[in-house]
């Protein structure tokens, strides 16, 4: 197969392979998603304290996750990197857990029919991933780095203190700003 | 239904991250259910996680791992959704939102449980919960919840009516954060009674007569 492993393509086109497994169970536009994302979903899960045999596992049952789930995909909801996000975030879990987690989650995404605005379908899926990346190049060095330790990689802040040597106190304020400033430049977004 | 009290960041952070215990989760499920801009702030966490994971440098898989995962798309089907999970007979709790009766509906509960005059709680099974706890407290119109004090911390999300205490009013999809620091006594607001979903770590400690009482009977 003529895919690179880990070949960075455009985030549109991540959009359109999930699109395409989903209209068509594309087994090639399966294989070229898997490429770039199953060994960053297994880098995430090592990071977050996972072992690499079963980070690995994971990984592939994320991107199994993804073709079985593919028609509820929604590009003008989440771009395809979030929802795989999302999908490696709940496999995280252990499986006990699992399903009930999932369903909790899916109370963020349900609709509510007098006060949302309607989403906003103009905007490129790719247009909204470049616009989180631009305000979390925004962050301070310092506040982008517990962003990436406490929601990301789901360390506790009393750990996070610890790594980074600081006050308990200032863990949670620097995630505050980090959460108001992004919050601040990315209200419209979604 | 306006919500006013949201929970704080750290917490909203730890949801989307899905590190949150499961009671504490169900509660901030609750609040999103009844608020909008909670609900945006979990999708932008979301989306920040995806351009994160974009943006990881790839680690080496197993060079079989394709072919292992096409082993397995061979071996089963596609689903279209969730799949229904057994719940407790359908059974509707009266006041409660089409959405929270829909997120509490897959629980299994114990009975309502007398804890005061005028309050009831009701135990939610959640086995994969060690150390804390999560139930509903049923409050009537014009009731003093007991004073009380934590030995953890406390995430309240009122599910109908509403209650006061000295940090303002809490509605419905209102969150009440409470550390071990907090000391308070919330009074439901005359007219209906009030149902909060509660989470709780540690201990509960009643304070007052009424708390030593009650204390070796309520198992809070």
């Amino acid at each position: 197969m003529a895919i690179v492993e880990g070949a960075k393509g455009s985030v549109r086109d991540h959009d359109r392979l999930i699109e395409a497994i989903a209209a068509r169970a594309d087994r090639e536009a399966f294989a070229a998603l898997f490429a770039h994302f199953a060994p960053r979903v297994k880098a995430f899960l090592m990071r977050s304290g996972t072992a690499a045999d079963l980070a690995e596992e994971l990984a592939q049952e994320t991107l199994v996750t993804v073709w079985r789930k593919a028609a509820l995909f929604d590009a003008s909801k989440a771009g395809a990197s979030a929802w795989i996000f999302a999908i490696a975030r709940n496999l995280r879990i252990d499986a006990a857990r699992r399903q009930r987690r999932e369903m909790l989650h899916a109370m963020a995404e349900e609709p509510e029919p007098e006060l949302a605005p309607p989403p906003d379908h103009d905007m490129e899926a790719g247009e909204r991933q470049k616009r989180v990346r631009a305000a979390l190049d925004h962050l301070p060095g310092e506040q982008r780095r517990i962003v990436e330790l406490s929601f990301f990689e789901g360390r506790a802040h009393g750990d996070i203190a610890g790594l980074l040597d600081i006050p308990l106190g200032t863990v949670k304020s620097r995630l505050r700003l980090a959460m108001n400033r992004m919050r601040s430049l990315l209200g419209d977004l979604t | 239904m306006t919500v006013t009290h949201h929970p704080t960041e750290a917490t909203l952070a730890a949801f989307a991250a899905g590190t949150l215990d499961e009671g504490r989760m169900l509660v901030v499920a609750a609040h999103l259910a009844a608020c909008p801009e909670c609900r945006r702030t979990v999708r932008m966490l979301e989306a920040t996680g995806g351009v994160l994971l974009d943006d990881l440098p790839p680690v080496d898989v197993g060079s079989d791992a394709l072919a292992r995962a096409m082993a397995e798309i061979d071996g089963g089907g596609r689903d279209a959704g969730l799949s229904a999970r057994p719940g407790r007979g359908g059974e509707v709790i009266p006041g409660l939102s089409p959405a929270h009766q829909t997120l509490l509906a897959s629980y299994e509960m114990g009975p309502w449980r007398w804890v005061g005059p005028g309050v009831s709680w009701r135990q939610i099974e959640t086995p994969t919960l060690p150390g804390g706890r999560v139930f509903l407290l049923k409050a009537a119109g014009g009731t003093a919840l007991p004073d009380h004090t934590h030995t953890g911390t406390e995430l309240t999300c009122v599910l109908t009516g509403a209650f006061r205490h000295e940090h303002g009013r809490y509605g419905p999809g209102d969150v009440d954060e409470a550390d071990d620091e907090v000391d308070h006594t919330p009074i439901v607001e005359p007219g209906g009674e009030c149902i909060c979903l509660v989470a709780m770590q540690g201990r509960l400690k009643l304070n007052g007569l009424l708390g030593k009482v009650l204390q070796p009977f309520v198992r809070l």
